[in-house]
């Protein structure tokens, strides 16, 4: 009778304490498989970046060897030196920064006046003219290339900084995403700005941009990082080597190299083009993810 | 008239609005006019037309590029790879992205880390980062060939070979968008409420009742603003092809429809069929939006 009731103490007891290990166990087991995933995730998506930074700093020999070697065997930063004059990599530079600023602050500038009309300006068929710009992110800009080449060529744009800043600078994208951010803002604040006199140009510049300036900010990087980045258009639009932009240029190193096998160099080109964006990156995440995702979010 | 007759007295009355707006807007109208809204009427024109781009007069041939298009056996391949490019990256890199994102929603640590890891594929130079796919791929100097020795197998010759080059850009495609995706889909599973799961663990569901009812249908906008946008970028993939393939190792195995289109303009200077080709694209896009628009009125569920 009496251990009868004990076992039905107990046996409850056990199961609990069971249960629980195994319970316990499944965590683990689970955590060490979620964790192995995404270290397996992690290693596939940065290999490339690990052997171009490797590559970029082994010796021609160790490049060729036969299995490769994860690790240089000596630093050998002289590659750059002699990557960087292989090309004319002090002309790309220049290119892609100067046409990749100035389309950027032409982009945003642009966007900001007219995001602002839209939202705040009356004017008759508002909608119907806001769809005509939002029109034009369906339109892929290969579709326009013969025209826009005859276009250039007519204008005498082709090999200029021309060619290679005012078309980009119109872009959909950014007024987009600042309309819907000036949708949100406080309707009073304009309204008492318009009964102090003040115009709509002092109402953009001294309120309105300065209440959206992060959101500028995270503008701004997405469209430089998409100018730095464009391939195609500056391709068309330019054919000396010396008004290329880094892109295009590093394909350039690539075809003066052909057949050499020389990675090392070709890799310390690749690290030229992209060390900027990646900084840029690291240092302003946060806005960065902002602008990406914003475009994203349903309004 | 009399609609006519408004407008004018309204504009007495709001002149100074009407220009600022006016003026506001110039700049980015005048640019689109330019080289967006008269090219595409352009364009339209030129592909009726048979033309080199050097000499001064273009000949109308009528339909003839159309019906060629439909014939050449180098548009329906380049259509065939594009495709095949297209899907294969979207639903691969967002198929893993899910599980991905699903995997780092499960409280781990070093969320930050993955965010910045996962998001530098995707931003990095698409010329460069295919420039290193190639490295990456070769079955002598690249890393993968410890895995062929591991293996014991003869190392993948993916860019000499016609069927796997057109992978070999799928990969990169995967690479560059996979991270990225996981990302939105992460923002997406940390905004579903976490009422909605409670509630329905009381009533006894199973996990895998969770993420069939719960997770997944509030799952479908991310999935959609995703599936849209990567389908559309896709589409268009011309840098990777350029660097990695230049179409081939046999033309055009592995050549998608925005590299093939650059030939014909650029290298061929075929003008006028090369139109053709682009109006061909245009319709496409457009007509894959309006499906995707009206598709996703239906299994999109948006909501709180």
């Amino acid at each position: 009778m009496e251990s009868e009731i004990r076992m039905a103490a107990t046996a409850p007891n056990m199961n609990a304490r069971q249960a629980r290990r195994r319970h316990l166990w499944r965590h683990y087991s689970q955590n060490a498989l979620t964790y192995l995933i995404l270290g397996v995730a992690v290693v596939i998506l940065g290999l490339p970046f690990f052997w171009m930074a490797t590559t970029a700093l082994k010796p021609i020999q160790e490049v060729v060897i036969y299995p490769p070697h994860w690790l240089p065997s000596e630093l050998r930063w002289e590659n750059f030196v002699e990557a960087w004059h292989a090309a004319p990599f002090d002309r790309f530079y220049i290119n892609s920064v100067v046409t990749g600023v100035a389309s950027t602050v032409l982009q945003v500038l642009f966007a900001l006046f007219m995001a602002y009309a839209f939202v705040f300006i009356r004017f008759p068929a508002k909608n119907a003219l806001f769809l005509l710009v939002l029109a034009t992110m369906m339109i892929p800009v290969e579709m326009k290339l013969v025209p826009n080449y005859l276009l250039l060529k007519e204008l005498r744009w082709i090999n200029t900084y021309w060619a290679l800043i005012i078309p980009p600078a119109a872009h959909a994208f950014p007024v987009f995403v600042l309309h819907q951010q000036f949708r949100t803002l406080p309707r009073d604040l304009m309204d008492a700005a318009t009964v102090d006199g003040a115009t709509h140009t002092q109402i953009l510049l001294r309120v309105v941009a300065p209440m959206s300036r992060p959101l500028l900010a995270a503008v701004a990087l997405v469209s430089f990082v998409g100018r730095w980045n464009d391939y195609l258009w500056p391709l068309i639009v330019t054919n000396k080597v010396a008004m290329r932009t880094l892109p295009i240029g590093l394909a350039y190193l690539k075809e003066t190299q052909e057949g050499g096998n020389r990675w090392n160099l070709l890799m310390a080109g690749t690290i030229f083009v992209i060390a900027p964006i990646l900084v840029l990156f690291v240092f302003t995440q946060k806005q960065f993810v902002e602008g990406i995702t914003r475009g994203a979010v349903k309004g | 008239m009399s609609q006519l007759r408004t407008l004018g007295r309204s504009w007495r009355r709001n002149r100074r609005d009407w220009l600022t707006f006016l003026a506001f807007v110039a700049p980015n109208f005048l640019i689109f006019a330019v080289f967006t809204y008269w090219p595409i009427l352009y364009s339209f024109y030129l592909s009726f037309t048979r033309w080199n781009f050097l000499t001064p007069n273009m000949k109308f041939v009528g339909l003839r590029n159309y019906t060629r298009l439909l014939q050449d056996e180098y548009f329906w391949e380049v259509l065939g790879n594009t495709f095949t490019y297209t899907f294969s990256v979207v639903l691969i890199a967002q198929g893993l992205a899910f599980l991905l994102a699903l995997l780092l929603n499960r409280r781990v640590r070093g969320q930050p880390f993955f965010r910045t890891v996962s998001f530098t594929p995707h931003i990095t130079t698409t010329a460069a980062a295919a420039l290193v796919w190639v490295l990456i791929l070769d079955p002598n100097l690249g890393p993968l060939s410890h895995i062929y020795n591991a293996l014991g197998v003869q190392g993948v010759r993916w860019l000499a070979s016609s069927t796997l080059a057109l992978w070999a850009i799928i990969i990169v495609g995967i690479w560059k968008e996979i991270g990225f995706s996981s990302v939105f889909f992460l923002a997406g599973l940390q905004n579903i409420n976490k009422d909605l799961y409670e509630a329905a663990q009381v009533d006894g569901a199973s996990a895998w009742h969770l993420f069939r009812h719960i997770t997944v249908p509030m799952m479908t906008p991310v999935m959609f603003f995703l599936m849209v946008s990567g389908l559309i970028q896709a589409m268009k993939a011309f840098d990777v092809v350029a660097v990695m393939t230049e179409g081939g190792p046999v033309y055009p195995s592995s050549a998608t429809y925005v590299y093939h289109l650059y030939q014909l303009a650029f290298r061929n200077f075929r003008a006028g069929y090369a139109s053709a080709f682009a109006m061909f694209f245009f319709v496409a896009i457009i007509v894959i939006t309006l499906f995707q628009l009206r598709v996703s009125e239906k299994w999109v569920q948006y909501g709180e």
